[in-house]
């Protein structure tokens, strides 16, 4: 697992690093580093909550997606 | 309701097939693409379910459905070869699960072996990546880990225990959008 975490948008607020339970991430110098990256097990709980969208995770499972709804989709499909 | 609406109906319900009792029907009907709505209905029927028993039922609804879960657990893994090993148990279960939850067994990288033995007890963790319960929750905008998730907890330690005859605890350490891990323990 690589995650990758843009030091640019990260804003220091530490969230990722208080929500992770298997303790991935540590703050140094205001920015979150992805310390222990094996430890990850890619729930994504981190990306639900990092305000700057600064995460990235590589080789990661993405489970199905099956409550995205179909309406929802065509009509956004339609304004953007 | 105008007369015309009822016709278009009627017209709607109406074929020319002929259905035969001992017929027996060897694929699912419509396709499973057209299915799609019906799965959506199938999750807020659940959600909405899940909801009130939750405002009728309180903290108690999670005991409910996790009962409900375990006694439907033991049901199906009957049926199911008995394994005494974990190892085995866990593949005969994620037979049993195929197609609506997918799992893998995981440990931290400071741990050796994937039996973990810590303060007194053995126990697994458990990474649950495809789940129709997470599914449903978010369709329905619901928390992680309440009654609906309880279900799906008693219907592991349900099977498991089927499966090995020994008693098992689950626990949930931490839920996320993508995966959530749980901790599976042995007694």
């Amino acid at each position: 697992m690589e995650i990758h975490v843009d030091k640019d948008a990260c804003v220091g607020c530490g969230l990722c690093v208080k929500d992770c339970p298997m303790h991935v991430y540590e703050l140094q110098d205001n920015v979150s580093v992805a310390v222990r990256p094996n430890n990850c097990m890619g729930c994504l709980s981190c990306h639900e909550i990092c305000p700057a969208q600064a995460l990235e995770h590589r080789g990661i499972y993405a489970a199905r997606r099956h409550y995205i709804d179909i309406n929802v989709c065509e009509m956004l499909r339609k304004v953007v | 309701m105008s007369a015309g609406y009822i016709d278009e109906l009627h017209e709607a319900f109406h074929s020319d097939l002929v259905y035969r009792s001992e017929e027996i029907p060897l694929e699912c009907s419509p396709k499973p693409k057209e299915m799609e709505q019906t799965l959506h209905g199938v999750m807020k029927l659940n959600g909405l379910v899940i909801r009130s028993l939750e405002e009728i039922a309180g903290r108690g609804a999670n005991a409910v459905t996790y009962r409900a879960g375990k006694k439907f657990g033991h049901e199906v893994a009957k049926y199911f070869q008995k394994r005494e090993d974990v190892e085995g148990a866990l593949h005969e279960l994620s037979d049993l699960l195929r197609g609506q939850y997918s799992f893998e067994v995981w440990k931290p990288e400071d741990k050796e072996t994937f039996i973990i033995e810590e303060n007194g007890e053995t126990f697994i963790y458990l990474v649950f990546h495809d789940c129709i319960v997470r599914q449903t929750l978010r369709r329905n905008g619901l928390d992680q880990g309440g009654p609906l998730c309880q279900t799906l907890f008693g219907y592991v330690v349900g099977a498991i225990e089927e499966i090995t005859g020994r008693k098992a605890k689950l626990e949930i350490v931490h839920t996320g959008p993508n995966a959530c891990l749980k901790k599976l323990v042995l007694k």
